[in-house]
């Protein structure tokens, strides 16, 4: 038998009582607070089959402790978060996204920001593994939804190395960072799929990550599109925002009927982020006086001469704000902000 | 008792090597990168002061960065390589 590499992870004596094992991964801070599934040799080697790369493979270095990723250590918080075998590309396509530099995963993890990790899944995949991309698809009841967040945060946590209150300095983080995921939902979408607008075709899997800043709710029963642009720009528009005064990448989810509303009246997806853009401009003198001053150091260069006169745009250009069709029947749509100074990334899932 | 996977990562193998102390500041020349929040600038100038009136700091240079969680330039960098015996390159809240 061959010697295992040096990034092997390590296995450890643990109590076989259920609930004395729980505490035993609580007291060393390797949980989210919620019970886990113990990582067993056996769980865990079930896991890795759920993907053709080897074990010992770096995935990517996770910051902000830039811990190795290995295919292994992936598989390992994914079994404690109670993935399925067939979740595991998901992670690993997942953890490959949150390292690229233009996420600013460490800014991400140690800012005092509540930011969650969001995962949107497109693609068949999605259907396969049955991630809700329908009613409540952004609250509880998936396995999906709710094992591949939490896997995302525990390697974030676990490889990464950001605890609550040590290196993670959020200041009251937000309930989002327990697990963010959703699929679109391509079926009810009007418009071509998210991974398509990003490089990819229609039959391949992806995942797209989202420093997300949170989740509001926005409400409209406007039949009009011109009358629901406004509001939901009016709603972007918000003076202690990340993406004002950084130049950020704000998301909409936006609700299949909401969706319906703008394609009746003709707007292509590309049409329909130009006009939130322009709808969207913030008074700058709505800023407190030390914010605008950050914005002016941070935006000078994008936006040239600004003063409190000036509106300013919520990302430098239309295609920075996200869209996204998700959810059920109903005339709601979500706004996420997002942390600012990040980017979403879009992985290819390995089948 | 049974065995589980540890689910964390060590940190990664010591590869970075520590610049050499400065000693005494007496005559050096020392870099601050402002992270653009409120008030640093402030508190690098009160600092300043100190380090020049009662450390005998010959000079302090302060170059900002666009945001604190972006990096610095590359010009930015290069400047202070070049001008400081010592810089102070992170601060926090």
């Amino acid at each position: 038998m061959s010697a295992l590499p040096l990034n092997a992870a390590s296995l450890v004596e643990a109590p076989e009582d259920l609930d004395e094992l729980i505490e035993f991964f609580h007291l060393r801070r390797w949980s989210d607070g919620l019970p886990i599934v113990p990582p067993t040799r056996e769980r865990v080697q079930r896991m890795l089959t759920g993907s053709r790369r080897q074990a010992h493979e770096v995935v990517a270095r996770v910051a902000p402790g830039f811990g190795e990723a290995t295919v292994e250590r992936i598989a390992i918080n994914a079994v404690m978060a109670g993935c399925r075998v067939d979740h595991l590309p998901v992670l690993i396509a997942a953890t490959e996204a949150i390292s690229d530099k233009s996420f600013n995963l460490q800014g991400i993890q140690a800012t005092t920001n509540p930011v969650a990790v969001w995962l949107i899944i497109n693609g068949p995949l999605a259907l396969q593994l049955e991630v809700n991309s329908g009613m409540n698809c952004l609250g509880q009841g998936s396995v999906a939804n709710a094992t591949l967040g939490r896997a995302l945060r525990l390697i974030m946590q676990n490889i990464g190395g950001a605890l609550p209150g040590d290196m993670d300095r959020a200041t009251q983080g937000q309930p989002g960072k327990f697990s963010f995921c959703c699929a679109e939902n391509e079926a009810q979408s009007p418009w071509l799929p998210l991974q398509v607008d990003r490089g990819f075709a229609p039959t391949q899997s992806t995942v797209t990550v989202v420093g997300a800043a949170g989740t509001h709710n926005m409400n409209s029963h406007a039949k009009d599109a011109d009358d629901l642009i406004r509001v939901v720009a009016d709603t972007m528009a918000f003076p202690t925002s990340n993406d004002y005064w950084i130049s950020g990448e704000p998301w909409i989810v936006i609700g299949p009927e909401h969706a319906q509303i703008l394609h009746a009246a003709g707007l292509t997806k590309a049409e329909v982020k130009q006009r939130l853009w322009q709808a969207s401009g913030l008074s700058a003198k709505r800023m407190a006086k030390v914010e605008f001053q950050r914005t002016h150091t941070a935006r000078c260069e994008e936006l040239g001469a600004i003063d409190l006169d000036s509106s300013l745009p919520i990302s430098s250009h239309a295609d920075g704000v996200g869209i996204v069709v998700a959810g059920g029947p109903g005339t709601h749509s979500v706004y996420v902000p997002s942390f600012g100074d990040t980017r979403a990334v879009t992985r290819l899932i390995e089948s | 008792m049974t065995l589980v996977y540890d689910p964390t990562a060590p940190a990664p193998g010591a590869t970075q090597n520590l610049y050499h102390r400065v000693g005494n500041l007496s005559g050096k020349v020392v870099g601050f990168i402002d992270n653009s929040k409120p008030n640093f600038n402030f508190l690098v100038d009160e600092v300043a002061e100190l380090l020049m009136n009662e450390h005998g700091v010959k000079a302090v240079i302060k170059r900002a960065k666009r945001g604190a969680s972006m990096p610095a330039t590359q010009q930015v960098l290069d400047e202070l390589a070049a001008q400081c015996d010592l810089v102070v390159t992170g601060s926090g809240d």
